[in-house]
């Protein structure tokens, strides 16, 4: 799993684009990190993890998996060793030490700022209620497929590529992209807040949804 | 507002947008809504060596006659407990008849 914010700070370490990132290192629907024949990561090499000072949160997390409640609860399991796995799982340690060993904290918290925007959309989508309302416009984007013929490596959503998504949305409201990788992600997930802001708007209104501004 | 209040025409392209941002972030995040299983609770102060192995949450033992499926019945909690406990705990499969041993089906163990 790897989120577009993981995408931005792994593009940063390797002197890529999200979109050069996402096209090359990314899979479903830019959605996980794209392995190799051999069932490994690509990242993963003799000398390590090519991109291990911006690991996503789920290589920081293992061998633990982590679930929240939504109400502030989290729940942790251990995983088994993978085979190849050379660390060593120590038993004295807590929970709570190896997160901060990890550097887990910023990231919790970018989830925690997404998922936000992740149940807006899913409210946005219910009030919708889209079955058998979403009409089949004439022009560019009619009768086409809803995902693309590769799907497995085109992002599912144009969301996903931060530098994309932000150098259209910087430029519309005149501001600077960011360059730390940090300020971009609070800006990302702002543009997405505006995006979604406007949807209910328009939804609340019982206006139709015009295509436009946001179809970058 | 309800959704019979909402203007009966969206347009397909923002429509789509909107389902693949969700759906992209429930499969980049985990994002899940509703119920979920599995998983242990553990509490986050408390020393790893206390964790259980997650793969013994679930199991079942499976009778097929060829590639047919005729029966599935779970592995007692008692018994994924056990396994859970110790990676080097194990459990043997017996097959009795009439209170008397037939086979012994194989061991199974906890890091298995």
């Amino acid at each position: 799993m790897v989120g577009p914010h993981e995408v931005l700070g792994m593009s940063r370490h390797l002197g890529l684009t999200t979109t050069e990132f996402l096209a090359r290192h990314a899979d479903n629907g830019g959605t996980t990190l794209r392995f190799g024949d051999d069932g490994r990561c690509a990242f993963v090499t003799e000398e390590g993890c090519r991109v291990h000072p911006r690991r996503p949160l789920v290589c920081r997390l293992y061998p633990l998996g982590r679930a929240t409640d939504g109400r502030g609860g989290e729940r942790f399991a251990l995983f088994p060793k993978q085979d190849g796995c050379e660390a060593d799982l120590g038993t004295g340690g807590t929970i709570a030490r190896f997160l901060e060993s990890q550097g887990v904290a910023p990231y919790l918290e970018w989830s925690v700022r997404y998922g936000e925007l992740y149940r807006r959309m899913l409210g946005l989508l219910e009030r919708l209620d889209i079955q058998g309302r979403v009409e089949a416009v004439e022009g560019p984007g009619a009768g086409e497929p809803a995902v693309e013929p590769d799907a497995r490596r085109a992002p599912i959503s144009p969301w996903q590529d931060i530098d994309a998504s932000l150098a259209g949305y910087c430029d519309e409201n005149r501001i600077a992209v960011p360059a730390v990788i940090e300020e971009a992600i609070d800006l990302h997930l702002a543009a997405m807040r505006a995006w979604l802001d406007g949807l209910e708007a328009q939804a609340g209104e019982g206006r139709d949804i015009s295509p436009g501004k946001d179809d970058r | 507002m309800g959704k019979q209040d909402i203007g009966k025409i969206v347009n397909r392209r923002e429509v789509l947008k909107l389902a693949g941002t969700a759906a992209a972030f429930c499969a980049s995040f985990g994002f899940l809504h509703g119920s979920q299983t599995g998983g242990v609770v553990q509490d986050k102060h408390a020393p790893v060596g206390k964790m259980e192995l997650t793969k013994w949450t679930q199991a079942e033992i499976k009778w097929y006659s060829g590639a047919t499926l005729l029966e599935s019945v779970p592995v007692p909690a008692k018994v994924l407990k056990h396994l859970q406990s110790d990676p080097a705990a194990t459990v043997e499969i017996k097959l009795f008849r009439s209170g008397q041993l037939l086979r012994n089906l194989g061991t199974i163990q906890g890091k298995h």
